[in-house]
């Protein structure tokens, strides 16, 4: 059963000042099934992160449509939007991804809060995301004591705290050494493999996107390769 | 962990920018506490400033052809509303004998008991009197004579000399009211009977309620009057007073007005970037699934704190400060400190405004940043306003100006009274302000090439800051625009006001002395011409006296306008006393000469006269036709007066006597001119008072007003400073991750400081310049305004020294709440300020 589909997924920017209109992703037409671990690569600027804000509904399409579980995320309001957000999809960035203002443990169990969990609830289900990620002897620290690949754990650690249907990460081992970023990898695939849940993610490491089932290359916008297959083409 | 605890955790990790925003609504708050109590000082002072001046406010019941008449055809008044007393007052020249002295006094008859009881009749000591053989003397003519409570003068009556007992001594302030340079009272009736005549008085004087509505009090009581009795404004001071006081009262508006105005920007704009700053945590907190309502809710919950707390320290400040400056204006008015007297209303209104207006500047931008595409929320500072924003704020510009245009035309042709300007010269105000955008980075990027070329690095990298940010920087630049405008604007309007009096009086008032008719005006008007001719001889002919001019004074009416009617010499060879209007000197001189009359600018208006009008004048029962030539400019009746020469008014209307003596000294003789010229005053109860006497008076009326307006103006001046070093702090403050990130490529500390203040200097000085022209606008706006009210149109002076000061304080104060922040800044460990977010 597909859990996300896109029918000719289109964005461009018109940047004010800007001569030309960059078209970040173009023609993406992409079907991704409940269960699914796929990783998405491609050169700087290929239109990986747009694509992926795209899916989550972060931005909206120029053009195409995206349905999340049957749901074309155009036709929800503004509510509905966050509802899905906060429940169905758990978001790691490239960048920006925790409040300075809050602890590590708050920011992890912030989107539980938002959806009116007590925060005795929200508390231990953070703690436990955070030991899945192995920073629950960080959780009292704010982000600015923490090291980029902490924060980036930190991040991967919200992501799952509320079990969404799917998470969509921006480069989550980006910042990591390779046994962090094989740590990271191998939660994601358990988390595919124990409770059904899609992971989509971006990545530069070779390493990491072996470990896909899937791999999804990007140029220019469009996709350039679909390959489902273990090994990740060259 | 709530929402709540975010809110908190975002205060303790940017105190500054919290504190700021707090700091803004407590600026505002105190500010409209602070101008409301001292404008409500001033208006009381204004008022009790009129009354020592220029008397209690009030109307006089005369008979329509003059003289005297009976006071029983004066129908009961006091009961209309308004009214505080209705007094009878019979004068009577009479001689006073003390000792071996004698002297001519004026006696007036009243029912000193019941003037006293009603704070009518103030007395230094003693008491009033009540019997026959009991009078109260002016304190300063006992002290001449030598006497006492208890001590008794011989008084010289048509009937008897009677031996008369002093039951008090009056101040000369309470007698100024009603006295008309009478310096005994007594009983009315005794006096009434000493004279032999018998219930009859020269007028009754109505004395109005402080906030009484004069011209309709009069309609009132013109009603029930019989037709041999007219209801009149007094003659004299009282209306030049109420005239200076009704521009003052225009001013206060207006300085209320834009103070409020400013005050509200202020919190606006510090709360549009308390909110506008914080677009990317809030996006973060929506993408991870709060929905908009919840985001919006926690900002308004954010603004409403803030606010509250703001408002709450904002009101306790603004009432410290009202008390001095209150006891400031009560002693710039040399009136009795009133004690500080806040409307029970006020401190309520202020703190709900400041919260109510945090919560609606906050939700402004908690809506847009909602809106928003998220990755967009996401992305840095908003880096250029949306093409609809700046259709929006053109459209609200060009609305503005025609709004204020309206309103101003509306006054201006008298369907909207006055204070309307006031609605005008906000709207105008906020039409600069919606302009500023569009004009502030073409104005920076040219104040970017006059850099020294030492600084041309930090220079170009303050323009580029400028320019990046275009939204942060008009909000800064929008409260300079306003602060300097308030500045600029009200001090041109308050110094060429006042100017413009003090002119028309150094061209008026010319001479050393001053005699003035005392208040036996019923002596026949033969009788007076004969011994005022006689009069003026003397005086000529005293040693010393280069030149003596008579005044001829009556009241008249020109279609049902009163007016008064003022006969002078004017001769050939002296410059003429008058200041024409749409007509030149000469032209007026000549029609003057041919026996035609020149109109006060109020009166024209009132009475719908034109320069070459025929009027028909009424004095004394009298109804003449007269030519006004042309219109002039004139204070000392309040401009509603007919000027003619006096050999025209001695034929027109049979006005001989002079009323008034302007005499001039020769040169270094003026002061040995006091004691002849006193001794003549006496023996023809006359009132001398000199020249310098007269200009004090003015000159308290006019630096009293003007001293009350300048520190209401000087409190706005304050918060715009505030304002604008908090609104600037917040902008340093914002920018601290950029420093430390510039210094990090390799900025010096000394280079990014120079950089900041550079920035602030610029926005100071292109928000000043812009503030300048809205400022100029509105000074012009405000003259305007007043013309109704003088009647005539003020001269618009451009002042540099004013001009300067708000300039040159804009730039100091934008460049000091610039280094400040910035030397903090970079002072800060590198890795501390880019990691800052
Ligand atoms: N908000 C924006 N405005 C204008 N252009 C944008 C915007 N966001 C992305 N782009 C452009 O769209 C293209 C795709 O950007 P995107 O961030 O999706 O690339 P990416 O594949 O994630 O690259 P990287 O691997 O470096 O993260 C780039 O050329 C980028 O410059
Ligand atoms: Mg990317």
């Amino acid at each position: 059963m597909s859990i996300l589909r896109t029918e000719a997924l289109e964005k461009t920017f018109n940047t004010a000042g800007a001569e030309a209109a960059v078209t970040a992703v173009r023609d993406v037409n992409l079907t991704v099934d409940s269960g699914e671990f796929v990783a998405v690569i491609g050169a700087s600027g290929s239109g990986k992160s747009t694509l992926l804000h795209l899916l989550g509904g972060i931005t909206r399409p120029t053009s195409g449509r995206v349905l999340l579980e049957g749901v074309d995320l155009a036709t929800l309001d503004d509510d509905a939007l966050a509802a899905v957000r906060r429940r169905r999809i758990g978001f790691v960035f490239q960048r920006y991804n925790l409040l300075p203002e809050l602890s590590l443990l708050e920011n992890v169990a912030l989107p539980l809060v938002l959806d009116g969990v007590g925060h005795v609830r929200a508390d231990a289900a953070a703690l436990e995301a955070l030991e899945a990620v192995g920073m629950a002897g960080r959780a009292g620290h704010r982000p600015d004591e923490l090291s980029g690949g902490e924060q980036q754990r930190g991040a991967i650690a919200r992501a799952l705290v509320t079990r969404p249907a799917i998470v969509l990460a921006d480069e989550p081992t980006g910042a990591l050494d390779t046994v962090n970023s094989a740590r990271v990898v191998e939660l994601l695939q358990r988390l595919v493999a124990e409770r059904r849940q899609t992971v989509i993610l971006i990545t530069h490491d070779p390493a990491v996107a072996a470990a896909a089932a899937r791999v999804v290359r990007m140029c220019d916008g469009r996709i350039e390769s679909d390959s489902t297959s273990g090994a990740a083409p060259r | 962990m709530r929402l709540r605890t975010l809110l908190v955790r975002q205060w303790r990790n940017r105190p500054g920018r919290a504190v700021a925003a707090a700091a803004s609504v407590a600026v505002a708050v105190g500010a409209v506490v602070a101008t409301w109590a001292a404008a409500d000082a001033s208006r009381a002072g204004y008022r009790r400033l009129t009354e020592t001046i220029a008397g209690v406010p009030s109307i006089d019941i005369t008979a329509r052809d003059g003289g005297r008449f009976d006071a029983t055809l004066v129908p009961r008044v006091v009961d209309l509303p308004g009214i505080r007393a209705a007094v009878p007052l019979f004068y009577r020249p009479t001689l006073l004998r003390v000792g071996e002295s004698r002297l001519r006094e004026v006696a007036v008859g009243v029912d000193a008991a019941a003037l006293a009881a009603a704070g009518l009749l103030t007395l230094e000591s003693g008491e009033p009197c009540r019997e026959d053989d009991e009078v109260i003397l002016d304190a300063t003519l006992a002290k001449g004579l030598g006497v006492g409570v208890g001590d008794e003068v011989l008084f010289f009556a048509r009937r008897r000399i009677a031996r008369m007992r002093i039951t008090g001594l009056a101040t000369g302030d309470s007698l100024r009211w009603f006295a008309e340079g009478a310096t005994v009272v007594v009983d009315i009736q005794a006096l009434e009977a000493m004279s032999l005549s018998t219930a009859e008085v020269d007028r009754v004087r109505i004395a109005l309620l402080a906030d009484a509505d004069r011209a309709r009090v009069m309609a009132a009581v013109a009603e029930r009057l019989p037709a041999s009795l007219v209801a009149d404004v007094p003659v004299g001071r009282a209306s030049m007073a109420d005239d200076v006081l009704h521009s003052a009262n225009l001013g206060l508006d207006f300085v209320t007005a834009l103070t409020l105005a400013m005050s509200w920007f202020i919190v606006g704009n510090a709360m549009l970037m308390n909110v506008a700053e914080r677009r990317r945590g809030l996006s973060l907190v929506r993408l991870l699934g709060a929905t908009g309502r919840q985001v919006r809710r926690f900002v308004v919950l954010e603004a409403a704190i803030l606010g509250g707390v703001g408002s709450i320290v904002g009101a306790a400040l603004g009432l410290a400060a009202a008390g001095p400056i209150s006891a400031g204006i009560s002693q710039a008015l040399q009136t009795p400190p009133a004690g500080l007297a806040v409307e029970p209303w006020l401190v309520p209104f202020a703190i709900v405004m400041g919260v109510f207006l945090a919560v609606a500047a906050a939700w402004w931008p908690a809506r847009e940043a909602t809106s928003l595409d998220l990755l967009e929320g996401l992305a840095a500072a908003p880096t250029a306003a949306p093409p609809s924003a700046s259709r929006n704020l053109l459209v609200a510009a060009a609305a503005l100006t025609v709004v204020a245009a309206v309103s101003e035309a509306l006054m201006y042709v008298g369907v909207w009274p006055p204070r309307a300007s006031v609605v005008s010269g906000i709207a105008l105000l906020l039409a600069f302000v919606s302009l500023t955008p569009f004009l502030l980075i073409p104005l920076v990027r040219l104040l970017g090439r006059l850099v020294p070329s030492r600084w041309q690095v930090e220079g170009r990298l303050a323009v580029d800051q400028i320019v990046r940010q275009p939204i942060r920087t008009a909000l800064t630049a929008g409260v300079l625009v306003v602060a300097v405008s308030n500045g600029i604007g009200l001090g041109h309007a308050i110094r060429d006001s006042v100017e413009d009096v003090l002119a028309w009086y150094g061209k008026m008032l010319k001479a050393d002395w001053v005699l003035t008719q005392a208040g036996a005006l019923s002596v026949s008007r033969e009788e007076r011409g004969a011994d005022s001719r006689r009069m003026e001889r003397i005086v000529r002919e005293l040693a010393g006296v280069a030149d003596v001019e008579g005044i001829g004074v009556a009241t008249g009416r020109v279609a049902g306008s009163v007016c008064v009617v003022i006969a002078r010499d004017m001769p050939d060879d002296k410059p003429l006393p008058l200041e024409p209007v749409g007509a030149t000197i000469d032209e007026v001189r000549q029609a003057l000469a041919r026996g035609e009359a020149v109109a006060g600018t109020v009166l024209a208006q009132r009475a719908g006269v034109k320069a070459g009008d025929e009027v028909v004048v009424e004095v004394s029962g009298r109804a003449t036709p007269v030519k006004v030539a042309a219109l002039v400019v004139d204070y000392t009746s309040g401009g509603a007066s007919l000027q003619l020469r006096r050999d025209a008014a001695r034929k027109i209307f049979g006005m001989e006597a002079a009323d008034v003596l302007l005499v001039t000294a020769e040169p270094g003789r003026a002061a040995a001119l006091r004691e002849p010229l006193e001794a003549i005053a006496r023996e023809h109860s006359m009132l001398l008072r000199s020249f310098g006497e007269l200009r004090r008076y003015i000159d308290r009326i006019v630096t009293g007003v003007v001293g009350s307006l300048w520190s209401i103006l000087g409190l706005g001046f304050v918060v715009g400073s505030l304002g604008v070093a908090n609104t600037v702090t917040m902008n340093v403050l914002e920018k601290k991750r950029s420093l430390g990130l510039l210094r990090a490529v390799g900025m010096r500390r000394g280079q990014v400081v120079r950089m900041v203040v550079l920035e602030s200097i610029m926005l100071g000085i292109a928000g000043g310049i812009i503030g300048l022209v809205a400022g100029l606008t509105t000074a012009l706006f405000i003259q305007l305004a007043s013309q109704p009210l003088l009647g005539h149109p003020l001269r618009f002076h451009v002042r540099p020294d004013i001009i300067a000061v708000n300039l040159l304080a804009a730039v100091v104060v934008t460049a000091l709440a610039a280094w400040l922040p910035a030397r903090r800044a970079v002072r800060l460990d590198l890795l501390e300020s880019i990691s800052a977010e």
